[in-house]
């Protein structure tokens, strides 16, 4: 588009259009946000402003290990799927296979409803029943609690993650190797380096962006964990799943403690802003 | 490096691999149609006589086909009131040139939605609309009306400005020109983005779950209520998750093309 205007007409302005949209904005994002803050600043016995409810969460264990759980199954499922998602990405960039079957199987597992794969993983996790253990012990195997045990139940969440949204990152990382300069490909050919080295100084480094993209949108999802575990474990077994979206959730609308979840929520969105942040203060390190 | 592999070979690879990557959803598949002894069984078996059993319990003695129609109406309304507000929008945003409006939907993008939830909770409480279809829509629609934008952005900032201008000669306004030259010209983007925000609406689980009544529960909060009913039974569930599954994989099926694409510009464009 150019910006130009023939001559003797007078420019055309659309700019009326966005209303509708700021508006609605307004009205269900911005006014809620204001009025989360407001709940959240809230004191006790109708005293206006306090920091009560931000001072409680600094004493919260809860909420201190709500965090780390947060944390926790971001970092592990975050490594999981940027390193199996470049894998299969690379195994897909070589063999020319996306379409038919493997386009299916690429593109279902991210777009089926949270729910559903939480509800799958129930039967198929079924420390008695569920088909996983079958396997485990058609394998010679020991059977596993999965989701039920406390000390591994989180690192099963983020197994069902990396599972769901692998294939998400493989096709953003697919994308970034299509589109490398073949001419470094040639200069690094004719220097002798293939294989591992090539990769690991070539390939590499040049999908940097790329994978901060990826790593951008997946953080944005890992940190705010709430659908498969809420349909799973509900924060269980004890709280080792209790991330801090699902102690917000349950602290909101099971025990009606209003303010101090506001008080939570602002907190979560503050770290998911700031990692964001982070990212984008990263971008101008892998840029080339 | 020699590839001496037959291209059959690296095929049949994939194609085993694919299976058994889509286990989970075979298997949920699979065990809709299981009568309730084989569902449970163990040693799980492949080989079964299949039933309709549970599609006929679940849509008989639960209200789940009023569930599914809840959700049908809630995507169908927010996709609708997503795309009436994004496309005004992205046009305003590609033709202008303006550059706020990714920042603020990108804020809104991340923003956890409880956060927004006990507000809009209270809101809809205070005006009398909780547990209405209005407060599912207008809540669903946050997520649909961004993704409409980010997705409709690429097809109008690639459309060339002199049809725009000719519009404009021809004497009509900023609307018609909208109206009867420029969604003629973008509609597949249109259509992936109608797609892809019915497809995000029908999946999305917490607005549903906080914000709908007895009347409007959507198939997904039904079926999350259906596990905490303690008698699990297995087979009503997976033909839950099944009917629930259906519409999100055939809508993918015809945008995957699209999808493919998308991903990979969207992931160059950083």
């Amino acid at each position: 588009m150019q910006d130009a205007q023939p001559q003797g007409q007078t420019a055309l302005s659309v700019r009326w259009m966005i209303v509708p949209a700021v508006l609605m904005t307004l009205a269900m994002v911005v006014f809620p946000l204001a009025y989360a803050i407001r709940l959240s600043l809230g004191g006790p016995g109708g005293a206006s402003v306090s920091t009560e409810n931000f001072q409680r969460l600094a004493s919260d264990p809860v909420f201190w290990s709500a965090l780390r759980i947060t944390f926790g199954l971001f970092g592990m499922a975050l490594v999981m799927q940027l390193v199996l998602g470049t894998a299969l990405a690379l195994l897909l960039n070589r063999y020319d296979v996306v379409r038919g079957l493997v386009r299916t199987a690429i593109l279902s597992p991210f777009m089926l409803p949270p729910v559903v794969v939480g509800m799958v993983a129930i039967v198929v996790l079924d420390p008695g029943l569920g088909a996983a253990n079958w396997v485990l012990q058609a394998l010679g195997l020991p059977p596993f609690l999965w989701l039920a045990s406390p000390q591994w139940s989180l690192l099963v969440i983020a197994l069902i993650d990396t599972w769901q949204w692998t294939p998400f990152v493989a096709l953003i990382v697919l994308g970034g190797l299509q589109s490398l300069p073949g001419r470094v490909y040639e200069a690094a050919e004719i220097d002798g380096a293939v294989g591992i080295r090539r990769f690991w100084h070539i390939t590499l480094p040049l999908l940097g962006p790329t994978l901060l993209t990826a790593a951008v949108l997946r953080s944005v999802d890992l940190l705010r964990f709430f659908d498969v575990i809420y349909i799973t474990t509900q924060g269980g077994p004890g709280n080792s799943t209790t991330t801090l979206n699902i102690y917000a959730y349950k602290l909101g609308f099971d025990f009606m403690d209003v303010g101090y979840a506001s008080a939570l929520m602002i907190a979560l969105a503050t770290i998911v802003f700031g990692s964001v942040l982070f990212f984008a203060s990263l971008r101008r390190k892998v840029a080339w | 490096m020699n590839d001496v592999r037959h291209p059959l070979l690296v095929k049949a690879a994939f194609s085993i691999g694919s299976l058994l990557f889509l286990f989970p959803i075979i298997w949920m598949a699979l065990s809709s149609f299981k009568s309730p002894l084989d569902v449970t069984a163990y040693p799980p078996t492949l080989i079964f006589s299949p039933t309709l059993e549970n599609f006929g319990e679940l849509f008989g003695r639960t209200d789940f086909l009023h569930n599914t129609w809840n959700s049908f109406v809630v995507a169908s309304g927010s996709t609708l009131l997503g795309l009436l507000l994004a496309t005004p929008a992205a046009f305003a945003i590609s033709w202008h040139r303006m550059s706020w409006p990714a920042t603020v939907s990108l804020f809104a993008r991340m923003a956890p939605g409880t956060l927004f939830l006990l507000p809009w909770f209270i809101m809809f409480s205070n005006i009398g609309l909780s547990g209405s279809f209005t407060a599912l829509i207008l809540a669903h629609a946050v997520i649909t009306m961004p993704l409409a934008l980010w997705i409709l952005l690429p097809y109008f900032d690639g459309m060339p400005r002199e049809v725009v201008e000719s519009g404009q000669i021809d004497g009509c306004g900023g609307l018609s020109i909208l109206v009867r030259i420029v969604i003629p010209m973008i509609y597949p983007g249109i259509i992936v983005a109608t797609i892809m925000s019915f497809v995000f609406s029908w999946n999305y689980f917490l607005f549903a779950l906080a914000l709908s009544g007895f009347e409007t529960k959507t198939a997904i909060v039904a079926s999350f209520n259906f596990i905490g009913e303690g008698t699990t039974n297995w087979g009503a569930l997976m033909a839950a998750a099944t009917v629930i599954a259906i519409p999100p994989l055939v809508l993918t099926f015809i945008v995957q093309r699209w999808l493919v694409a998308g991903l990979s510009f969207g992931a160059v464009k950083g």
